[in-house]
């Protein structure tokens, strides 16, 4: 049967084009949408488990926690079908667990590192454990998460049973402050940190997306928006951007009291590589994480150089350690196009044989 | 079937010069631009902005919301201050209830280690069809 010839002029063409621009521009993707239940919640922090799709034999016994950002949305490991590093791991034969820390109220303006990593995540695994009868886990920190899991790590790891640890572009060394464009912003001659939080109460989500878009100003403001125009009649990657867009314009707030040890502490101060961090009342000594470590870079990371989290394999007692040095950008090696061709295979390789 | 406009399969777009000239010129002002926002300059003039904007906000903000706290009062309404006091009061309560959650679980623990596990519930009867079935193989051997 002969195929109908479309003809189309050039107005009807970017009367389409603009139709999907407009579409993608104004509409949330269809993001988020491995099935998974609610295990435990508290205050807006909540720990899902991802229904697994393996029989308990052909699974590994040791689960996995996934830790994201305190000011972004965690979908980002679950952005769409075919392509989300959680469906991978589920796949894989993973149990694996999400602990989505929602976004902080004005009521949760006074919440530090101090809640998160021992009210919050110890409540959560302790739960974790007694629901599924487990003794061990894994844990995987993502940017500020991987903040929050080291301190964990160190302060609670052994007694809770932490067996493999896994930072991803993991923010922990501040002392390059020529290398930091952030820590240089953040100077105290140029921002004031209590100002902006008697004025706000938690940092606003949309002056942390302006921070992190300002980094690349020319690629985040303009060059992202040229590249879908430029690839608009391909629905592939139209379906990519939109996914990607809908996560980037989900901010959440960050917690004041977070934030403020996150620009005092850490990148005034550098405390946690220093090993004079003090989180309630008790020195956060990163010797004492004795769990296998993975730690993963992008060696194209403008937001967390390899700098930053390369020294912490020194300072760790773990006599199974491994860094893993991967190309891409600070998202873009777990969201991006190569994600599940390098970065993925290499976590679940390194995972199995670890999650016996 | 259509026919392909030109030899190659790929139509002649006049504006591909034109691209490849503007992302020579983007990527030449995202450098800058790179450069320009790592400068000691640019941290100073961002945090001069932001704390003029913060001074000048501020006096407007506190009227503001002093101005609400009292119109809610006269309304009869609780304020964003009330409201932030009773979400602080319910995490503390959902606090407690995991705390005894955790005392429970334990227990719990604690008397399946010391009775032993709960019984399984009792089997259903066997279904009369397969009675049926043996009786009539026996009438069978029969």
């Amino acid at each position: 049967m002969a195929e109908a010839t479309v003809i189309t002029d050039p107005y009807t063409d970017a009367a389409e084009r603009l139709k999907t621009l407009t579409k993608v521009m104004t509409t949330k993707a269809a993001i988020a949408q491995t099935p998974k239940e609610l295990v435990w919640t508290l205050n807006k922090a909540k720990l899902y488990r991802y229904t697994p799709v393996l029989p308990k034999e052909k699974r590994h016994p040791i689960p996995l926690v996934l830790v994201f950002a305190l000011m972004n949305r965690p979908y980002i490991l679950d952005l769409r079908p075919g392509h989300s590093f959680v469906e991978y791991m589920v796949n894989k034969g993973y149990d694996l667990y999400l602990l989505d820390w929602g976004a902080p109220g004005p009521e949760d303006k006074n919440l530090k590192f101090d809640n998160y990593t021992l009210d919050y995540m110890p409540r959560a695994i302790r739960k974790l454990k007694a629901t599924f009868g487990v003794e061990q886990f894994s844990l995987l920190g993502w940017c500020i998460g991987a903040i929050l899991t080291t301190i964990y790590a160190a302060l609670r790891g052994d007694q809770d049973g932490l067996r493999n640890l896994i930072l991803l572009t993991a923010p922990l060394d501040f002392s390059n402050k020529q290398g930091l464009t952030f820590a240089r912003w953040t100077d105290e001659r140029y921002f004031d940190v209590d100002k902006v939080l008697a004025a706000f109460g938690n940092m606003p989500g949309e002056m942390i997306d302006y921070g992190a878009k300002a980094l690349k100003p020319v690629e985040n403001y303009i060059g992202n928006y040229v590249k879908l125009w430029d690839n608009i009649d391909d629905p592939r990657i139209v379906e990519s951007w939109h996914a990607m867009n809908t996560w980037v314009t989900d901010n959440v707030p960050l917690a004041g009291g977070a934030f403020r040890q996150l620009i005092v502490d850490l990148y005034r101060k550098d405390k946690l590589m220093r090993g004079e961090l003090v989180i309630r009342g008790e020195r956060v000594d990163l010797s004492r994480i004795h769990a296998n470590l993975l730690t993963v870079i992008a060696e194209d990371d403008h937001i967390t150089p390899s700098c930053q989290s390369e020294p912490i394999m020194s300072k760790v007692s773990s006599a199974d350690k491994e860094l893993f040095k991967v190309r891409g950008g600070h998202i873009g090696i777990m969201a991006g196009s190569g994600a599940s061709k390098f970065t993925w295979p290499h976590i679940d390789g390194w995972l199995a044989p670890r999650s016996k | 079937m259509g026919e392909d406009p030109t030899q190659d399969g790929k139509r002649f777009d006049p504006l591909d010069a034109w691209r490849g000239v503007r992302d020579i010129y983007m990527d030449a002002w995202s450098k800058n631009m790179v450069e320009m926002v790592n400068t000691e300059a640019y941290a100073q003039a961002t945090g001069a902005m932001l704390d003029t904007y913060l001074t000048a906000s501020t006096p407007f903000r506190e009227a503001l919301e002093k101005a609400m706290v009292k119109t809610l009062e006269q309304l009869a309404m609780p304020s964003r201050a009330d409201v932030v006091s009773i979400a602080e009061r319910m995490t503390n309560i959902e606090m407690r209830l995991d705390d005894l959650d955790a005392k429970l679980d334990t227990i719990q623990r604690l008397v399946t280690q010391a009775v032993g596990p709960p019984p399984q519930p009792r089997k259903a009867q066997q279904p009369a069809k397969k009675t049926v079935t043996a009786k009539k193989a026996k009438r069978g051997k029969k």
